[in-house]
């Protein structure tokens, strides 16, 4: 209210108060701004003179040669001329006067440094001439020593002119001078010399002349009065500047006083007004109060200006808050979802502040006919009226006509006679009848017409009579349907216990009737299912069954009627499983399962049996209900891969998972019985050539054949399984005497050697036998399968067809083995290993050929190990592959040596082994080492046994393809100690054959050997390949040899493996005149 | 113990800067009561500004036909001079007077032979109007550096406005007041250090005696005053060839028939190495220029041996800036 009131005032406050700060701020400027101008003047002005001071005190200082050097006159002067720009600048706005005098100073200035510098000039001559005087007449004083005093005197004078400068003075050198001039000087130097002196006397005097009538022109330029002047002018140009500013101030003061005292009076005009307006506000505010509605007022800018109590008390929350203050958004804010806006339709309405008639809905549950609307200023008129009352009966009684409205029994409601005055929409929609349709008829329309006359008569008696009647209606649809109907009609009264009308609950029953139908359906399924079914009570006697538990298990109905499911029991499961079965149904309510069951003719079938139990009130099973189906067919077909899992596919024998399983529970049961147990590995001879050479499939059929002899050898009990491709392990269980295992091996090797008829081919293979026995030689499944096997390799290794007993000896090799191979990896490291060369001789040409690289190893405490031990290990450990590699590697660089220090055509053979293929060795490496040591290919030959062609052929093929193509030789070591095909020679890019020392030993006497040495030698040449013979040791031997056509032998007789050195001494020693070493 | 490490610190710290306030005056050490002063480097100085200086002063757009820069007749490697008795201006036209150093300019009262520019600023205007010199004027100037992009940005950032004539004046005087030839040696025999030789020493002494010092004196050693050429001799009588508007001297800027043949005393802080020399540049040779300044100056003959020794003392003068390369 009060800002309204201000805000009529403020326009012309606003104009009267803007005009006084005006005003004021004006009289604030000239105040102030009085004196910096003049002020700036003066402080120059200052300066000026200061330096105008100075640079008379300079004049006077050169003009009495006190100066030494001009610099610091520079400086004066240059600020001069700084000094006359700045203040030109300055009072160029100024008076004509002032810039006039100023002028004239500035001439005066402008003659002052003109003058100084002629000063500057002057002074420096007569300075000169006052100094050289005395040292030219010095130069005179040996000739002339009168003129000389003369000259002094003179210069004395001179001086006492310089200092006091008086006429009286410089007459007196003029006569001296001129007395000086008379002297005759004979001699031409003097003469000279003196007429210097006059010279300089001459010009020194005339240029003290000139210097003391510039001091004099200097000194009257009247600069200080010019300065008075215009400082006098300055002062009085500011006294006057000041007057007429003061003046000015005057004016302003009384203009603002003036403007003053009219906003004085305009505040008080206010006042009055403002204390009017207060008085008519209250009684506004008075009626407003009175009002028995809720009233509130905002302005424009929407401020709570005129509010009652009431609006206060309509919303509760209002009254913790300052209502003067309140705005009309705050209102919202506060207000928030505690209200809801309806229309009066009773739709709720988003806007926050409708105009017009709506109504409020508080959360309170009080409502509010409200109405917003606008004021002519823009401000907002609110009025609430309290209509809770009236909507509460409003709501009840729609409560109550809801509950006809959506009952779900029909109702209808008939006058005295019988007609229809209201139908609820259940009615409409059981009936299929609108309200519409039904009022005004007689119920009568819905009559199916299974009622007699008499039953609606007793109806209608009782009604009458004001009882209530309750039956059934078997009434027809709209559509024509029959529905059943269960109804309730009762008269109604009015407050006086009249009969007004009849009202009619019925309930349609028709989905009642249909459920027992269904239980009809229920019955039919349980009889004709498939699956058995069976309901005992809670002692879980057998209430009944249906007819497939009869046709599942041979039971009829009356048979197991009374009687529990034991009867059914297959007795396969223990005690327990039935008592996990009953815990799961009495505690979860069911249980499912597989479960074996007896069949009333005895035999027995697995069941997926189902069973729940049915609880009673107090959760307590009442009933059980059992369903089963026979599973035999499932079962069957599990059995069947279980089978697979287990068996060897080939041969049905057990494989080696089951074989594991076997073996651990017969080691248990041997361990639990004490018995004795062996276990005898198997493996085939020459099982792969069969492979290789007659294919997979004859292969197959061969493994399906030996399995069934070895199974013929055998006990019922004991196992036999297939545990690779061509080995068997055989378990025997409960061995008390070695004399019947050994006896069960020999069979069995019996047994395999016999003739194999397969495809019109008879097949010969054999077996070789490994037995271990526990639990004299291990304990556990794995020790016993490796002990086989080892023994197995023993036997194999005593020539095939035949059996070996594991020992401890062999334990011992074993773990000999093991060190040994821990020892090798520290004989790398340790440089322990070193190559020794055995020469090849051509004895037809006497001429060493090659030698051969082979590696010893020289053991720290076991001496030298033999290689034949060694490098089994290192082939097996893997160890090969470091170590053949560094062979090849050295022994290149040591042929190169040779071939260095003169052998320059011997050659290299370096052993492979199938390992290094299978460790990774590749040709490049072998190229690589070619590289380095710029060997050529043709020099080296590398040697390979005959296994390592019999192995993985085409890859084996692959692998010396690659080294052939570096160039290099391949030869075959030992030949005839293997299989000795000569397919693999053709298939092979072989160049070389060693025949096997074992061949040569006996020759030339034993008949066998030497045929067979012709053999190979025959061989060799009709493939076109080079020989060799190993072990040549004696003459005979070699003469042989050479005899049969072998060319080049290698032996003790020759040269036995040498290291490097020694070869370099055997080498340059011509040993082989003398054949031996 | 922390305290006391701190008192302790406190202590060296007090009698630290106890000693170092007295190397200010340890450093400047007394300089000698002499007429010459050392010469010193300007102390406020804006090197944006300078640095544009630097590059108008080699900027050849000053000239009309962008053939000369003020370096072209200022080289500043040797000496600020061009060495030449006349510089050749634009077109190959033969200027009227020596053209004397830029370095130390900034000592003198003020600028050219005759003194007409009171200053620097003033002084750069001169050359650029003169039509033998770059014959060009400040419209041709401007319109030609405010096509350079780079050139109307670097005046936007130190003057409100722009490309002036006026502006550029100012920043070639800036780069001007830089080059001082400080340390020389004599500078640092000022300052109390001996490095000179006797012979040097005796040079200084005669250069004293004779009266030359009573007009090279000060810090450039001339420069500060004007003389009247030929005070003991006619010099331009004997000079033997015709008097030029140039032989005039300050005359030529004051009209005072007193001011004829009267010329700004020549800075000799580089006449040992600026050639040839007088304001017509008819001398050749030092000892020469040094013999007609005692003839015409002091009314003396001096002796080849004292003239050897002056020469000695005015190397000592010679010093250093590094665009100078002696």
């Amino acid at each position: 209210m009060i800002l309204f009131l201000k805000s009529i005032g403020t326009k012309r406050g606003a104009l009267l108060i803007g005009l006084s700060l005006v005003f004021a701020l004006l009289l604030g400027l000239f105040w102030d701004d009085e004196s910096s101008e003049y002020a700036e003047i003066s402080h120059n002005m200052l300066q000026l003179k200061q330096l105008d001071a100075r640079l008379d005190r300079d004049m006077l200082r050169i003009s009495s040669f006190l100066m030494v050097q001009y610099d610091p006159l520079v400086n004066t002067t240059n600020n001069l001329r700084e000094m006359k720009t700045k203040i030109d600048l300055l009072v160029k706005e100024h008076d004509q006067q002032l810039r006039d005098l100023f002028s004239t100073y500035w001439q005066g200035m402008d003659e002052k440094l003109f003058l100084l510098e002629k000063i500057k000039f002057q002074a420096a001559l007569v300075r000169n001439g006052i100094h050289y005087l005395p040292i030219i007449a010095e130069e005179l004083r040996s000739n002339e020593p009168r003129l000389y005093e003369e000259i002094l005197v003179l210069i004395n004078q001179l001086y006492t002119y310089h200092l006091f400068s008086a006429d009286s003075q410089f007459s007196d050198v003029k006569i001296k001078l001129e007395q000086i001039k008379q002297h005759e000087i004979d001699d031409a130097e003097s003469q000279s010399l003196m007429d210097q002196v006059l010279f300089h006397i001459d010009s020194d005097l005339h240029g003290l002349a000139k210097l003391d009538l510039l001091k004099r022109r200097y000194l009257d330029i009247p600069s200080q009065d010019s300065f008075e002047a215009i400082h006098a002018r300055h002062e009085a140009n500011r006294i006057a500047e000041t007057s007429t500013k003061r003046q000015l101030i005057m004016l302003l003061t009384v203009v603002v006083f003036i403007l003053l005292l009219g906003l004085w009076q305009l505040i008080r005009s206010l006042h009055n007004a403002h204390q009017e307006v207060n008085r008519s506000w209250y009684r506004l505010h008075d009626a407003v109060n009175n009002l028995s509605e809720a009233f509130a007022l905002f302005d424009a800018e929407g401020r709570l200006v005129l509010f009652n109590q009431r609006f206060g008390d309509f919303y509760p929350w209002l009254k913790e808050r300052d209502m003067e203050a309140l705005t009309l958004k705050e209102l919202q804010a506060v207000t928030g979802s505690r209200v809801k806006n309806l229309n009066l339709e009773g739709d709720a309405i988003l806007d926050l502040l409708p105009q017009g008639q709506y109504l409020e809905k508080l959360d309170s549950g009080a409502w509010y006919l409200s109405s917003n609307n606008h004021t002519t200023e823009g401000g907002l008129v609110c009025v609430r009226s309290d209509i809770t009352e009236s909507k509460r009966a409003e709501a009840d009684l729609r409560k109550l006509g809801r509950v006809l409205e959506q009952s779900p029994a029909s109702v209808v409601i008939t006058n005295t006679e019988g007609i229809i005055e209201y139908v609820n929409p259940r009615f409409e929609k059981v009936s299929g009848y609108t309200a519409a349709e039904a009022v005004g008829e007689n119920p009568r329309f819905l009559k199916s017409g299974d009622k007699t006359k008499q039953e609606y008569q007793d109806m209608w008696s009782s009604l009458l009579a004001g009882k209530e009647w309750r039956g059934m209606f078997h009434n027809k649809r709209k559509d024509g349907t029959i529905y059943w109907e269960s109804a309730s009609i009762s008269p109604l009264r009015d407050e006086r216990g009249n009969i007004t009308n009849f009202i009619a609950v019925k309930e349609d029953i028709t989905a009642q009737k249909r459920a027992e139908d269904q239980l009809r359906m229920n019955a039919t399924v349980f009889d004709t299912t498939a699956e058995g079914i069976m309901v005992t009570d809670e002692e879980n006697r057998i209430k009944t069954v249906n007819p497939a538990f009869t046709r599942i298990t041979g039971y009829s109905q009356e048979e197991v009627l009374g009687r529990t499911p034991n009867i059914l029991s297959s007795g396969r499961h223990s005690k327990s499983f039935y008592e996990e079965l009953w815990e799961s149904v009495l505690n979860k309510g069911y249980w499912s399962g597989e479960i074996w069951n007896r069949r009333k003719d005895g035999s027995v079938f697995p069941e997926w049996l189902s069973i729940s139990a049915i609880k009673g009130e107090h959760g307590i099973a009442k009933e059980f209900v059992a369903v089963f189906s026979d599973i035999t067919k499932h079962k069957e077909n599990e059995e069947q891969i279980r089978y697979q899992a287990n068996y060897d596919a080939l041969t049905g024998l057990p494989n080696r998972s089951l074989l594991s399983d076997r073996l651990n529970q017969a080691i248990a049961a041997a361990h639990r019985e004490n018995w004795m147990l062996a276990v005898l590995f198997v493996d085939l001879d020459h099982f792969k050539v069969v492979n290789d050479t007659f294919g997979h499939v004859v292969g197959d059929e061969l493994l399906q054949l030996v399995s069934a002899r070895i199974r013929a050898c055998l006990r019922e009990s004991d196992t036999v399984a297939r545990f690779g491709g061509d080995e068997f392990i055989i378990l025997l269980q409960d061995v008390t005497e070695m004399d019947s295992v050994a006896n069960v091996a020999t069979n069995i090797i019996d047994h395999i050697t016999r003739v194999f008829s397969l495809y019109g081919r008879e097949i010969y293979i054999g077996a070789s036998i490994g037995i271990t026995v526990y639990p004299d030689d291990a304990v556990n499944a794995d020790s016993l399968l490796r002990n086989a096997d080892m023994a197995m390799y023993q036997a194999k290794e005593r020539g095939r067809n035949t059996y070996q007993f594991f020992t401890a000896s062999m334990q011992q090799h074993t773990l000999e083995r093991r060190q040994l191979e821990l020892d090798l990896r520290q004989a790398i490291k340790r440089d322990e290993l070193e190559i020794y060369y055995q020469p090849v001789i051509n004895p037809s040409l006497n001429k060493v050929v090659s030698v051969e690289a082979l590696l010893r190893w020289h053991h720290p405490y076991r001496g030298m190990v033999s290689p034949a031990i060694f490098i089994p290990v290192a082939e097996d450990s893997g160890q090969i592959g470091p170590i053949g590699e560094w062979v090849l590697k050295k022994s290149c660089q040591q042929l190169k040596k040779w071939h260095n220090a003169g052998f320059s055509d011997l050659k290299l053979a370096v052993n492979l082994s199938s390992r290094q293929r299978e460790l990774g060795l590749e040709a490049g490496f072998l190229k690589s080492v070619l590289m380095e040591t710029g060997l050529s290919s043709d020099f080296i030959t590398l040697e390979i046994t005959e296994s390592l062609l019999m192995r993985d052929t085409d890859e084996a093929m692959a692998w010396l393809s690659d080294f052939k193509a570096l160039g290099v030789s391949l030869s075959v070591d030992d030949f005839g100690t293997g299989y000795s095909s000569l397919s693999y020679l053709k298939r092979f890019p072989v160049d070389t054959m060693k025949i096997d020392r074992s061949f040569v030993n006996d020759l030339p006497d034993d008949i066998e050997d030497v045929t067979l040495v012709r053999t190979i030698v025959a061989m060799a040449q009709s493939l076109n390949l080079s020989l060799i013979a190993e072990g040549v040791e004696t003459s005979e031997q070699a003469e042989f040899l050479v005899e049969t056509g072998c060319e080049n032998l290698q032996g003790f007789y020759y040269a036995k493996p040498m290291s490097a050195k020694e070869l370099n001494h055997w080498l340059s020693a011509d040993v082989l005149e003398t054949g031996t070493t | 113990m922390k305290v006391r490490y701190l008192a302790a610190m406190h202590k060296k710290l007090f009698l630290l800067l106890f000693f170092l306030s007295y190397v200010p005056s340890l450093w400047a050490a007394e300089i000698k009561n002499e007429p010459i002063l050392p010469l010193n480097l300007p102390l406020d100085s804006n090197p944006k500004l300078i640095a544009l200086g630097d590059q108008l002063f080699h900027d050849r757009r000053l000239s009309r036909d962008n053939s000369l820069s003020c370096a072209s007749c200022h080289l500043l490697s040797s000496g600020g001079t061009d060495r030449k008795p006349r510089s050749t201006g634009v077109g190959g036209v033969m200027g009227g007077i020596k053209a004397p150093t830029v370095y130390n300019s900034s000592f003198n009262l003020a600028q050219f032979w005759d003194g007409r520019a009171d200053n620097l600023v003033i002084q750069a205007e001169g050359p650029v109007h003169n039509p033998v010199e770059m014959n060009s004027s400040w419209p041709e100037v401007i319109s030609k550096l405010s096509r350079d992009a780079a050139m109307v940005e670097a005046f936007g950032q130190l003057f409100s406005d722009g490309i002036t004539g006026k502006n550029i004046a100012i920043a070639i005087a800036a780069f001007e007041q830089t080059l001082v030839t400080v340390n020389s040696r004599f500078d640092r025999w000022l300052t109390g250090e001996q490095i000179l030789n006797e012979r040097e020493l005796r040079g200084y002494r005669l250069f004293k005696s004779y009266g030359c010092i009573s007009c090279h004196q000060g810090a450039n050693v001339g420069g500060n005053m004007y003389s009247y050429m030929g005070a003991k001799g006619d010099y331009f009588k004997d000079r033997n060839s015709e008097i030029t508007q140039a032989d005039y001297g300050r005359y030529n800027v004051t009209g005072h028939e007193d001011d004829k043949h009267y010329f700004k005393v020549p800075s000799l802080r580089l006449a040992a190495i600026n050639s040839p020399y007088f304001h017509d540049g008819s001398v050749e040779n030092l000892d020469e220029a040094i013999r007609v300044m005692g003839r015409y100056q002091l009314g003396r003959e001096i002796p080849d041996d004292d003239i050897r020794d002056i020469i000695a003392f005015l190397h000592t003068l010679v010093g250093e800036h590094n665009r100078f390369k002696p």
